[in-house]
C-alpha cells in the first residue's frame, strides 16, 4: 500500500480537513488563511493530474473506502469521465480561490474571510467526491454539502440582495435534494443496491418487475439534479444567485457547481439506467428540447441585462444548454463535445466573471453602460474579457470553437441539422450581447470623467492571463483534453 | 530548396502578423519607423508573393501542413494560379495603400493603432487566398472580417459606431452560416481539403443543398450580395480613405474568392450543371448589379456612392461566376483585377480631395479639376473604366464576361451588362463633367486663378500607378492580369488540378 494508491480518497479528504482547520487558523495566524487553501487545492489538483495519468495509462481503477469491497463499502471509482472532472474542477477552483485572495479583501467583512475559505474548500472537496463517487447514496451526501457550501459562499456577503438569493437558491437546492434522495430510495427498494455498479446489473432484470418505480426514480433524478444544474426551466434561482455573489463565488458557481450536477447526471442516465428504459420514456428527447429552450431563452434574456454578472449568469444558462444538448443528442460527436463544454464552459466564465469582478474592484461599476471606454484603464482584464468573448460566440482558434464544433457535427451525425441550427441562432445571439461590450470597452468614451481605477494587484492578473492562455490553447492544441474526453464518451455509450 | 519553396506560403502569411507585433513595439518609440516598418512590411510580402511566380506558372501547386487541430481538419496552405493571382493583387494594392496612408493619415489620430490593423488584415487577407482547406480559410475569413472592424470605426464617430455595429453583425451572421456549411461539408465529404482530387460533396442532397446556401450565405455577406449587401454602403464610406480602398477594393473580393473554391473544389462543376443552383446567385447577381448601380445614382456623399458602386460591380463578379463557362470564369476573374485597380484609385483620389479641401459631398466638388488637376485625372481615368469605355481595363472585363454571357446562351446578361455601364456613366459623369467644367460654389471667386493644390506626392504616386494599370491592362492586348486570369479560368474548369 504505497501513498498514490489513496489519491482518491486524499483528494477529497484532504481538502475537507483543511476546511476545518481554517477557523482555526482565521483566529490564529491569519495571514495562513490563503497560502493553506492554495496549498490543498494544488495538492487535490495534482491528485487529480496523476489519476488522469494513470487512467489514460491503465485504464478505469476503483478505490475502495477502508478497504471494504462493494456492495458493502463505499466505492470510488475512476473512470475517463470522473479523472476529466476532477482535473477541471480543481484546475479552475485553484486559479479562482487564487484570484480570489485579493478580490475578497474589498468584498468581504474582514471577520469572515476565514470561513469562506472553509466553504470554499468544503465546496472543491463535495464537487470532486460527486464525480469520482460510484456510489448513489455517496454521491446523495456530498450533494447536499456542495449545496449548503454553495449557498454559504453567496449569502456571505450579508446584503441583501444576496440572503434573499441564497435563501431562494437553499430552497430549491432542497427540494433538488428531496427528490434525489427519494429517487435514491426508490432504486434502492427495487435493486438493493446503492453501488452504480450492482445497481446496473439489478436495474434490467428490476425493469421488468417495476418499470413504474424506475421511471418515477428516473423523473425524479432528472428534476432534482436538473434543478440544480439550472437546466430551462428550472433555472430560476440562478440569476439572482450568481450575480448577487462576491466575483470569486460567481466564478465558481457558474463554471464548476452546475457542471458537477450535469456530470452526475450524465453518469447516471448513461451507466445505471439501462438503455431500454431510455426507450420506454423519451428523457433525452426531453432533454434535448429543454436544453435547446435554455440555449435560446437564455441568451435571449441575456441581451436585456444591463448589469454585467446578471448577463453572465443568463449566458451559463444557456451554456448549460450546450453541454445537456451533447448528453441528449447520444452521439459519439455530440458527447465528446458536451463533455468537452463542461472544461471549455468552465475556463470562459471563470474567465469573464473573473474580469467582471475585476472591472468592479477597479472602478465599482457593475452596468454595461458604466463601463465605456474601460479598455484603455483596464487593459488586462478587458482583453480576458475579449477572449472570453469571441470564445462564446465560437469564433475560430479559441476553446468555444472546438465544443460547438464537436456539438454541431454530432447533431448532424444522428441526422438533426435543426439541433446544429440552434447552436448557430445561439452563437449569434451571444455575438448580440457580448460584442457591444468589448466594442463600447475600447471604442467609447464614458459620458462623464470616471476617476482613474485602482490598480490590479498581481494576484488578480495573473490568474486572468492563465485563463485567457488556456482558452486559446485549448483552442489551437484541443487535442491536450480530447484524448481523455474521446475515451470518457466511448467508455459512457459503450462502444 | 524544396523545403523552402513549400514554406514560403507559411512565410507570406507569418511574416506580416510577427512584424505586426514589432510595429506595435516600435510605435510607442518613434512614428517614422512605424511608418517606414510598415511599408517596408507590405513591400517584402508582395515580393514574397511574387517569388511564387515561376512555380506556379509552371503549374506547380504547393501544398504545405502545418499542424492539425482536429483528426481530419488542419491549418493547411495551398497555393494554385487563383490563389496565387488574388494574393499578388492584393499585396500590390496594400503596398500601395500602405505608402498612401503615411501623409494620409498624418493628419489623423489613432496612427498607433491604425498601422498593426493594418498589416495583420494583410496577413490575414494572404491567409484566406492561401488557406490549404476550408477550415483555415474559415479562421482567415474570421479573422480578416473581425479586424477591419477596427478600420471601420476608426474615426470613432457616432455613424462609424452605428457602421461598424451593423458590420459587426452582418459579419457574425455570415461566420456561423460559414460555419454551417463547413461542418455539413465536413460531415458528407469528411474532410475539407481543397486539394482533394476529386469534389468534396458529390450527391446532391438537402443538406448539400443547406451547405450551398449557408456558403452563399457566409461569402456572399462580405461580398456584398444582394439582400445581405446592408453593412456595405455604411461601413465602407466611414473608414479612413486608404482602408476604404481596401475595404472595396480586395476585402469584397475574398467573398467572391470564397464561391469560387466552394463551386469548384467542394460541389465541382458537373455537379453544378446538374443541380443548377448557380441560377439561385445569377438571380441575386442581377439584381445585386441593377441595385447597386441604381441607388448609387442617389448619393451626394462622394465616398458612399463609390461604395454602391461596388456592390454594383461585385455583381459583375459574381455573375460571372454563376455563369460556369471559361470565358465567363476569365472575365470575371478579370475584373477582380480590374475592380480592385479601378475602386482604389477612386477612392484614393477621393481621399485626397477630402484630405486637401474637406469636400465629401458632390454638390461641392465643382471645379475641383482645375484645383486638383491631377487626382481628378485619375479619378477619370478610373471613372470611365468604371463605365467600360474602351481602352480601359474595366470594359475587357465586361467585354470577356459578355462573350462569357454569349457562350451560355444567355444574351440577357448582356442587357444587364449594358444597362449597368448606362447606370454607372449616369453617376460617374456627372462628378467629372463637375470637376472640369463646373463653377466653383459660393463665396463669388469664379474668374479667379484657382492655384493649384495638390496631395503630397506620397499620395499621388500610389493614385498614379494604380490608374496608369486601369489604362494598361486594358490597352495591351497580354498583360499580367489578363493571362492569370485566363490560365485560372481553364485550371478552374479542369477541377482545379
Amino acid at each position: 500500500m504505497n501513498f498514490s494508491q489513496h489519491l482518491p480518497a486524499l483528494i477529497v479528504v484532504v481538502p475537507l480537513l483543511f476546511a476545518f482547520v481554517m477557523p482555526l487558523l482565521a483566529r490564529w495566524r491569519k495571514q495562513w488563511c490563503v497560502p493553506v487553501t492554495l496549498g490543498a487545492i494544488i495538492f487535490s489538483f495534482a491528485a487529480a493530474l496523476q489519476m488522469a495519468f494513470q487512467v489514460m495509462s491503465t485504464g478505469p481503477f476503483s478505490y475502495y473506502m477502508g478497504d471494504w469491497p462493494p456492495p458493502w463499502g463505499i466505492e470510488l471509482g475512476i473512470d475517463y469521465l470522473a479523472a476529466f472532472a476532477a482535473l477541471t474542477i480543481n484546475g479552475v477552483g485553484l486559479l479562482i480561490i487564487w484570484f480570489g485572495s485579493k478580490d475578497l479583501l474589498h468584498e468581504l467583512k474582514p471577520e469572515v474571510l476565514g470561513w469562506y475559505y472553509t466553504l470554499y474548500l468544503l465546496l472543491m472537496a463535495s464537487m470532486v467526491g460527486i464525480v469520482i463517487t460510484n456510489d448513489i447514496f455517496n454521491m446523495f451526501v456530498f450533494l447536499e454539502i456542495c449545496a449548503i457550501a454553495s449557498c454559504g459562499i453567496i449569502s456571505i456577503k450579508e446584503s441583501r440582495d444576496c440572503i434573499e438569493a441564497a435563501f431562494k437558491y437553499l430552497v430549491l437546492s432542497v427540494l433538488g435534494s428531496g427528490a434525489f434522495l427519494l429517487a435514491v430510495a426508490l432504486l434502492y427498494m427495487v435493486t438493493g443496491h446503492l453501488n452504480f455498479t450492482f445497481m446496473a446489473e439489478a436495474l434490467p432484470e428490476a425493469m421488468v418487475l417495476y418499470p413504474n418505480n424506475l421511471l418515477v426514480a428516473m423523473g425524479l433524478l432528472v428534476v432534482g439534479l436538473g434543478v440544480k444544474a439550472a437546466l430551462f426551466p428550472l433555472h430560476v434561482w440562478l440569476p439572482d444567485a450568481h450575480s448577487s455573489a462576491p466575483s470569486p463565488s460567481s466564478a465558481v458557481l457558474s463554471a464548476l457547481v452546475i457542471k458537477v450536477y450535469a456530470v452526475a447526471m450524465i453518469r447516471l442516465l448513461y451507466l445505471v439506467f439501462p438503455r431500454e428504459l431510455l426507450g420506454i420514456a423519451p428523457v433525452m428527447e426531453m432533454i434535448l428540447w429543454m436544453s435547446t429552450l435554455a440555449i435560446i431563452i437564455g441568451s435571449m434574456f441575456a441581451i436585456v441585462q444591463d448589469d454585467i454578472k446578471k448577463m453572465l449568469a443568463y449566458s451559463s444558462i444557456a451554456q448549460i444548454g450546450y453541454v445537456f444538448l451533447g448528453v441528449g443528442l447520444m452521439s459519439e460527436s455530440a458527447l465528446v463535445g458536451g463533455i468537452l463544454h463542461i472544461f471549455n464552459h468552465a475556463t470562459m466564465k471563470s474567465m469573464l466573471f473573473l474580469a467582471a469582478g475585476a472591472f468592479i474592484y477597479g472602478t465599482g461599476a457593475r452596468k454595461l453602460s458604466e463601463l465605456k471606454g474601460i479598455g484603455h484603464t483596464m487593459p488586462i482584464p478587458t482583453i480576458a474579457f475579449c477572449i472570453g468573448a469571441f470564445s462564446m460566440v465560437g469564433i475560430p482558434i479559441t476553446s468555444g470553437f472546438i465544443s460547438k464544433w464537436y456539438l454541431a457535427l454530432g447533431a448532424l451525425d444522428v441526422g438533426r441539422p435543426f439541433f446544429t441550427a440552434v447552436i448557430l441562432i445561439s452563437s449569434l445571439l451571444n455575438g448580440i450581447y457580448y460584442l457591444p461590450i468589448v466594442v463600447n470597452a475600447f471604442f467609447s468614451k464614458p459620458e462623464e470623467a470616471v476617476p482613474a481605477p485602482k490598480q490590479l494587484p498581481r494576484e488578480m492578473l495573473v490568474p486572468l492571463a492563465l485563463l485567457s492562455f488556456g482558452v486559446i490553447l485549448f483552442g489551437v492544441y484541443p487535442s491536450l483534453i480530447l484524448g481523455i474526453v474521446y475515451r470518457a464518451a466511448q467508455l459512457l455509450l459503450g462502444l | 530548396m524544396q523545403f523552402l519553396g513549400s514554406f514560403l506560403p507559411v512565410w507570406i502569411v507569418m511574416f506580416p502578423m510577427v512584424m505586426t507585433v514589432v510595429i506595435y513595439y516600435v510605435e510607442q518609440r518613434s512614428e517614422k519607423m512605424r511608418n517606414a516598418l510598415a511599408v517596408a512590411t507590405s513591400v517584402v510580402t508582395f515580393l514574397s508573393v511574387l517569388a511564387l511566380y515561376p512555380g506556379v506558372m509552371a503549374g506547380k501547386i504547393i501544398e504545405f501542413e502545418l499542424f492539425q487541430i482536429l483528426p481530419n481538419l488542419a491549418v493547411s496552405f495551398r497555393v494554385d494560379i487563383l490563389s496565387f493571382s488574388l494574393a499578388l493583387l492584393s499585396s500590390f494594392i496594400w503596398m500601395l495603400v500602405a505608402i498612401y496612408s503615411i501623409d494620409y493619415m498624418c493628419k489623423e489620430h489613432g496612427c498607433n493603432r491604425y498601422y498593426p490593423v493594418l498589416i495583420i488584415t494583410l496577413a490575414s487577407c494572404m491567409g484566406i487566398f492561401m488557406a490549404g482547406d476550408l477550415f483555415t480559410l474559415f479562421v482567415f475569413f474570421e479573422m480578416m472580417s473581425l479586424i477591419s472592424y477596427v478600420l471601420v470605426v476608426h474615426e470613432e464617430t457616432i455613424e462609424a459606431l452605428r457602421a461598424g455595429y451593423k458590420y459587426l453583425i452582418m459579419t457574425i451572421i455570415g461566420g456561423l452560416a460559414l460555419f454551417f456549411g463547413i461542418i455539413i461539408t465536413f460531415e458528407l465529404g469528411g474532410s475539407v481539403s481543397l486539394s482533394n482530387p476529386v469534389p468534396l460533396i458529390s450527391e446532391p442532397s438537402t443538406l448539400a443543398f443547406f451547405a450551398f446556401i449557408s456558403f452563399l450565405i457566409g461569402f456572399g455577406m462580405k461580398a456584398g450580395m444582394f439582400p445581405l449587401h446592408v453593412w456595405l454602403p455604411d461601413a465602407h464610406p466611414v473608414a479612413p480613405s486608404p482602408a476604404s480602398a481596401l475595404l472595396s477594393g480586395i476585402m469584397l473580393k475574398t467573398g467572391a474568392y470564397g464561391l469560387l473554391r466552394v463551386i469548384f473544389h467542394v460541389y465541382g462543376i458537373e455537379f453544378m450543371q446538374e443541380t443548377g443552383w448557380t441560377v439561385i446567385l445569377a438571380v441575386v447577381a442581377v439584381i445585386t448589379i441593377l441595385l447597386g448601380s441604381a441607388v448609387a445614382i442617389t448619393q451626394d456623399n462622394l465616398k458612399r456612392r463609390l461604395a454602391y458602386s461596388s456592390v454594383g460591380q461585385m455583381g459583375y463578379i459574381l455573375l460571372g461566376i454563376s455563369i460556369l463557362n471559361e470565358r465567363a470564369l476569365m472575365g470575371n476573374i478579370f475584373h477582380i483585377f480590374s475592380h480592385a485597380f479601378m475602386k482604389s484609385t477612386l477612392f484614393l483620389a477621393a481621399g485626397a480631395i477630402i484630405l486637401k479641401t474637406g469636400k465629401k459631398n458632390i454638390k461641392d466638388l465643382g471645379g475641383i479639376g482645375r484645383q486638383m488637376p491631377f487626382t481628378m485625372f485619375a479619378f477619370t481615368l478610373a471613372a470611365l473604366s468604371m463605365i467600360g469605355i474602351p481602352p480601359f481595363n474595366g470594359f475587357l472585363s465586361k467585354w470577356t464576361l459578355s462573350l462569357g454571357a454569349m457562350d451560355a446562351g444567355v444574351p440577357f446578361y448582356v442587357l444587364i451588362l449594358l444597362i449597368s455601364s448606362l447606370l454607372n456613366g449616369l453617376y460617374y459623369l456627372p462628378i467629372i463633367i463637375a470637376a472640369f467644367f463646373g463653377e466653383e460654389q459660393g463665396e463669388g471667386h469664379k474668374h479667379e486663378f484657382v492655384k493649384i493644390n495638390e496631395a503630397p506626392y506620397k499620395m499621388l504616386i500610389p493614385i498614379a500607378i494604380l490608374a496608369v494599370s486601369c489604362l494598361l491592362f486594358g490597352l495591351l492586348p497580354s498583360n499580367l492580369p489578363f493571362d492569370l486570369s485566363r490560365v485560372a479560368a481553364e485550371y478552374l474548369l479542369r477541377g482545379g488540378f
